[in-house]
């Protein structure tokens, strides 16, 4: 009798290579991850009023004694970007006096900051300026913040306390117009916006620049040139 | 001596984890991304520390590059009867109305497969009479001729006009916009939180006072402005 050829079943292999699959994985992930955004922008809210015109009986006046006036300059290389930036202040009411008509302004109260941000762990620059005058309400900020990170109260609770103190009238609160010259870059106007959340102010406003702001400004970088010099 | 045995090694390496990682990688990715939409002009947001985040949904973008041309998107509602691409097919139709009643002479017309193209374009900045021209075009050209960089044209048209029986164009959009049937987005523009202002850090501010002063003769004098995080240490 014949042997019957032994069938032997053929032994497969039961792994399967997994390489070309890492391979087009990896792909699709450098697509995806160059596609996508992850971070979303952040949005600021501003409201100015409307642009119909009011009566100069009617509008409001700020007490001058809370008013602080921040003017945004920039210098602009030959294509209109703006390059540097400058901030200057002035406190109270402006004024373009000149009394003994030699053509210089007798108390120009204007003087030229920066935004400089914290260094060391303290406001520096504009910040300081808006802080101390801000002083009472930043200093309750602070206090409820500090509840608010021992976990003490929520975060709806922190931020309506927070709106109450801002908008407190018993508080001395500075009055901050923001006023910008054309030239000026967006970025010292959101800067400036910023600085306005930082220092928990919520009364200022952007407004036009006047003559007499401009006055003032061309006066002061006069001097300033001057006494350079 | 005893000879060393070699243990026979597979070349082989078990991929199998590696292919798990990336899948899973893969997913969340693809989960959470959204989209870079493609706009005519890159701009730089300058940063602030505000966190409130931009609202994906019921919101006007207005991209305003430093030589002051200015685009706008419009994105719709979650609800699907409001999608993004039926507000702004609505937009266009009712735009195109607009213009011809400010404009008697123009005769503006739009056929249908015009306006669905409008409704597929994520961003505009073109004049008004160029709509159906524009609209005709192939895609390359389209984007072609949004682009400041190449195109002269780029850019809607907006000036000091404070005449609102008289409106721009940039007014006519707006105002447009405003009236869509959709009234959450209403309802977010009244808030403030409808309108963003896109704008570069180095734009001067002349150019974006023209775009905040239009919204203002609007009476649309809340908006926000798009900024890029930073912290308050900076």
């Amino acid at each position: 009798m014949a042997r019957k050829a032994k069938k032997y079943q053929k032994e497969k292999d039961v792994r399967v290579d997994f390489t070309p699959m890492v391979d087009m994985n990896m792909l699709l992930i450098t697509f995806f991850m160059l596609c996508t955004t992850m971070i979303k922008s952040q949005t600021l809210q501003i409201s100015l009023p409307s642009n119909e015109k009011v009566d100069k009986a009617e509008q409001n006046k700020v007490k001058q004694s809370e008013a602080i006036t921040i003017i945004l300059d920039s210098e602009l290389d030959k294509d209109g970007v703006p390059v540097k930036d400058f901030v200057y202040y002035y406190e109270g009411m402006p004024s373009v006096e000149d009394a003994n008509h030699d053509g210089i302004i007798d108390n120009n109260n204007m003087k030229e900051i920066q935004f400089l941000g914290n260094a060391n762990g303290k406001a520096q620059g504009i910040r300081a300026v808006l802080r101390e005058r801000n002083e009472q309400v930043v200093k309750k900020i602070d206090e409820l913040k500090v509840k608010w990170k021992n976990k003490e109260m929520s975060d709806e609770q922190y931020q309506a306390e927070a709106k109450k103190i801002r908008s407190d009238s018993t508080l001395k609160r500075p009055v901050v117009i923001i006023k910008a010259t054309p030239n000026a870059s967006y970025k010292s106007l959101v800067t400036a916006l910023d600085e306005m959340q930082i220092n928990n102010i919520s009364r200022y406003q952007i407004d036009r620049i006047n003559m007499t702001d401009s006055a003032m400004m061309t006066e002061f970088l006069q001097q300033r040139l001057k006494n350079k010099k | 001596m005893g000879k060393v045995e070699v243990k026979k090694k597979s070349p082989f390496i078990d991929m199998t984890a590696m292919s798990d990682v990336t899948v899973l990688l893969l997913t969340f990715f693809m989960l959470t991304s959204t989209f870079l939409q493609k706009e005519p002009v890159t701009v730089i947001t300058p940063s602030s520390v505000s966190e409130e985040k931009v609202p994906e949904q019921n919101l006007i973008t207005v991209l305003v590059n430093p030589q002051g041309k200015v685009f706008i998107s419009l994105a719709g509602d979650k609800d699907s009867t409001f999608s993004s691409e039926k507000m702004r097919v609505e937009l266009v139709k009712s735009v195109v109305a607009e213009y011809n009643k400010v404009h008697p002479n123009a005769n503006l017309t739009l056929n249908q497969k015009q306006v669905n193209n409008f409704g597929s374009t994520y961003m505009f900045g073109l004049p008004i009479k160029m709509l159906p021209q524009w609209l005709e075009m192939p895609q390359e050209k389209r984007d072609e001729l949004i682009d400041p960089n190449k195109s002269e044209v780029a850019g809607i048209p907006i000036d000091m006009n404070e005449d609102l029986s008289k409106p721009n164009d940039f007014q006519i959009w707006m105002r447009a916009a405003y009236n869509l049937s959709n009234d959450n987005l209403q309802g977010a523009i009244k808030d403030g939180k409808g309108i963003a202002i896109k704008a570069d850090q180095t734009t001067p501010y002349s150019v974006v006072q023209v775009v905040m002063d239009n919204l203002q003769t609007m009476k649309m004098n809340k908006f926000t402005l798009m900024t890029a995080l930073k912290t308050e240490g900076d």
